[in-house]
């Protein structure tokens, strides 16, 4: 007995030994023969074991109330069992959903809805214009939810008749239609009883809630009263998994069906092996570095696009999102809606040190970078710096824990000491709007909003304010062109470029959507028996 | 004896007490609030402060230190920031995965690291000794999320004998456990080790070979019972370095525990749910350190409590 004990500790120490030297070399070639075993079964047959779809995100589920959800994870689950009245579509298109039609009246003030009739929802109370309005009504009591911030917004919701409400406005606002599919219709009856929706659900949706386990997953099930398409899959469960090779591995053996985000670093290698299909998708993340205008060097115009002219776009996606990343030419993605394609800032250095020997910069200053603590952020940074000292501009990159910096971002302008600021910005929205107001609009300067340029531009300003007083599709267009084009010319960021979403499953996953914002459409979710 | 315990327990009150003012201190020192993390991002200054009030923290901080004790007091720890739960709803079960992890890994090492230093001293200065001692020394050294990963791509995605982490079932504990227990193994070994080879010198050892007893009996019944006072004061200490030791494995494994929470709260300057857990980590301490002391007398009875 003595002597087994040894050997058996010696083998696992030798067995730990060669895994940690070779794991890479081990995965490759799929060595084990049980690997080998359920890598054939997975790519031979590419079915599933069962029936139970598990998505792994890499973040915990922050809120169940469908009225309450800032993150795209919590989104996601609530989607599949809340609904609202429009939607968007896989073009980002808006359409109905538990609204049958929909009109803006003249006025611009005005948007009538037309009620699907014959819903119910999952407790069984009819779905009406009575629901509309006490859904309204709770948003607008309670001021700690996030749709507060929305419905304050409207005058009023008015019953027409049992299955028809008009929104009145307060002010017009052509993005009112895309923040009104944020708006999911939750069981008046449930509202009432102060239900709990952490622990159970009442939407009209495709899935019912079933479990909750706090920081680990939540479970919901077909809804088999539903009025749509049903759900095929038995159960759906979102999984939380921070960390990234765990993430992975869950996907290898087949724990997880699903996992978000891929990490990019992994995703190519990860490609094909054990039964498994990476995908990209484009986000509605701009990515860009802010470059406050106040600063005496940063505020002459010539040395904010020497600097742009200073980033080799295409190295910085390839050293950054190893690949994973689109070209940006404005100042939001090209998955939000009227978006203008500009110029390009195309990279090349004599232009970049000729601007800065004109604006009376030969030989550069220094700035500091401030940016999050995350690896791959303190990178994106590293890579500025790098290539911002290639025309003597010397930056001092200071990585910060986020909630510190958040605190430092949104001090007033007096005592802000901010001077670049490396962060991305996207509006769940896809609005135009939405995408440029807080961090571009001169109202918006901390410590009212995030516009860390401190760009002042009337110009700008006044056209985004005309366009959100419009509901004609071309007066947006040409006004939110132009808008676009100013902030392109005056350069108060770095335009660096736009996320791809990468995530990966297994080959027998199916219809699985997945939105610019990250969020997930399951409505058509299918494992292949 | 129960009066040392009595008078232990009433001089933890004043101490909570002093332990709850710097831990409030202390938190709402750091830079950074929770009602950024709770509004959207594009919300205005005025949101954030009209929020900020609603949740009383433009409130002096004495003033919201009161607050928090009358809530305490009347067993309420409040609700979380970021998901709105009750803390006493999200508690419970964060402690309950965080303690069984702690406890197998406990069972891990000292089961292992007994073993190994029993082996060790016995087998002075030969092939298992150099060899317990070299898996001891890795046993402290090797990163543990390190080698929560090796073992999940070992005995997870290679061999498909284990799940990735999740405490679902026993075997779910395996991996965790055993990546957590592993640096205390290696500490236990040492000390096992050193303190079987003095009582393995003792006279009392000497005159119960000399009585003829088996080596093994000597080594267990007389040797090693002696050695378990150090084995316990060690496992004591080091049950604190599990808990924060916890943070990394939990992450690796997806465990929904005590240490993941904890630097959840903190990104989230999730004020309550921190002062919550670090108030259960000073009682739970105390409570160690009271045991440790009950066990001495238990181990040997020479001990006396005064």
């Amino acid at each position: 007995m003595n002597k087994r004990i040894p050997a058996l500790v010696l083998a696992a120490v030798m067995a730990m030994s060669a895994a940690g030297c070779g794991s890479k070399t081990a995965t490759d070639n799929t060595n084990s023969t049980d690997a080998t075993a359920n890598t054939d079964t997975a790519q031979n047959t590419a079915t599933a074991a069962d029936n139970d779809l598990v998505i792994a995100f890499n973040t915990d589920v922050q809120s169940l109330d469908p009225h309450n959800t800032t993150d795209t994870l919590s989104i996601s689950i609530s989607n599949t069992m809340y609904e609202s009245l429009i939607t968007f579509d896989e073009n980002q298109n808006i359409v109905p959903l538990l609204a049958e039609s929909y009109k803006a009246e003249d006025d611009n003030l005005t948007y009538t809805f037309t009620l699907r009739q014959g819903i119910k929802f999952s407790d069984g109370t009819d779905f009406n214009a009575d629901a509309v309005i006490a859904n309204y009504e709770r948003c607008l009591a309670d001021t700690t939810l996030r749709q507060n911030s929305n419905v304050k917004k409207w005058e009023s919701v008015t019953k027409v008749d049992d299955y028809t409400v008009a929104v009145k406005l307060l002010t017009p606002d052509s993005s009112f239609l895309n923040r009104f599919t944020q708006f999911d219709m939750i069981s008046p009856t449930a509202l009432e009883n102060g239900v709990d929706l952490n622990k159970e659900s009442a939407g009209t949706g495709q899935y019912v809630f079933k479990e909750h386990v706090e920081g680990d997953h939540v479970t919901v099930v077909p809804n088999t009263e539903y009025w749509g398409t049903k759900a095929t899959v038995d159960s759906l469960t979102f999984r939380a998994v921070p960390e990234d090779g765990s993430r992975i591995a869950m996907l290898q053996t087949g724990e997880a069906d699903f996992i978000h985000p891929m990490p990019v670093i992994q995703a190519q290698e990860m490609d094909g092996q054990d039964g498994i299909v990476v995908e990209r998708t484009p986000s509605n993340i701009m990515r860009y570095v802010t470059l406050n205008t106040t600063v005496p060097e940063l505020s002459d115009k010539r040395v904010r696009q020497a600097m742009n002219y200073a980033i080799d776009k295409e190295a910085y996606a390839q050293v950054v999102f190893n690949g994973f990343c689109e070209e940006v030419l404005s100042c939001f993605p090209s998955t939000v809606s009227y978006y203008a394609e500009q110029t390009p800032y195309t990279y090349d250095l004599e232009k970049a040190k000729e601007l800065m020997t004109e604006a009376g910069y030969p030989d550069g200053f220094s700035l500091t970078l401030w940016g999050d603590n995350m690896t791959i952020e303190q990178t994106g940074m590293q890579f500025i710096a790098q290539q911002l000292g290639q025309i003597g501009i010397q930056v001092e990159v200071v990585p910060m824990e986020p909630t510190t910096l958040s605190e430092m971002i949104y001090m007033p302008e007096e005592e802000n000491d901010v001077q670049m600021w490396y962060v991305n910005w996207s509006a769940g929205s896809f609005d135009a709007d939405g995408s440029m107001r807080s961090i571009l609009h001169s109202d918006n300067v901390p410590p009212t909003s995030a516009n860390t340029a401190f760009f002042r531009n009337e110009e700008f300003d006044t056209l985004i304010d005309n366009a959100k007083l419009t509901t004609d599709t071309q007066e947006l267009t040409d006004l939110y062109a132009q808008a676009q084009a100013i902030v392109w010319d005056e350069c108060p960021w770095l335009f660096l470029g736009n996320d791809d979403l990468v995530f990966a499953h297994k080959s027998y996953v199916d219809g699985i959507v997945m939105a610019p914002d990250g969020s997930l459409d399951v409505t058509n979710a299918t494992l292949a028996q | 004896m129960g009066r040392y315990v009595v008078k232990r327990i009433l001089s933890v009150i004043p101490l909570l007490f002093v332990i709850s003012i710097l831990i409030f201190a202390f938190i709402h020192l750091i830079p950074g609030d929770p009602v950024r993390k709770m509004l959207p991002k594009e919300a205005t200054n005025e949101e954030y402060l009209a929020l900020k009030e609603e949740l009383g923290l433009n409130e002096p901080l004495p003033v919201q230190y009161l607050d928090y004790m009358k809530g305490i007091f009347q067993g309420d720890f409040g609700e979380s920031y970021k998901n709105g739960l009750p803390i006493r709803e999200i508690l419970p079960d964060r402690m309950a995965a965080t303690l069984k992890l702690t406890f197998a890994g406990i069972v891990w090492a000292v089961v292992l690291g007994t073993l190994i230093g029993i082996l060790s001293a016995v087998k002075r200065g030969k092939f298992l000794d150099y060899l317990g001692m070299v898996i001891a020394t890795s046993g402290i050294s090797v990163p543990s999320f390190w080698l929560g990963l090796i073992l999940i791509q070992i005995f997870a995605v290679e061999l498909g004998w284990l799940p990735t982490g999740q405490l679902d079932s026993w075997k779910g504990y395996i991996l965790p456990s055993l990546t957590l227990g592993c640096s205390i193994m290696g500490t236990l070994a040492r000390y096992s080790r050193s303190s079987m080879l003095e009582t393995l010198q003792d006279d009392y050892v000497r005159t119960a070979r000399a009585k003829g007893q088996r080596e093994s009996l000597v080594v267990l019944r007389h040797a090693f019972r002696n050695s378990l006072v150090q084995v316990v004061t060690v496992v004591g200490l080091q049950i604190g370095g599990l808990l924060a030791g916890s943070v990394l494995v939990e992450t690796v494994f997806s465990i929904p525990g005590l240490g993941r929470l904890m630097v959840d709260s903190i990104e989230f300057r999730d004020y309550k749910v921190i002062q919550a857990l670090l108030m259960f980590f000073a009682v739970e301490y105390i409570t160690i350190n009271l045991i440790v002391d009950l066990l001495y007398g238990v181990l040997n009875p020479k001990i006396r409590y005064d």
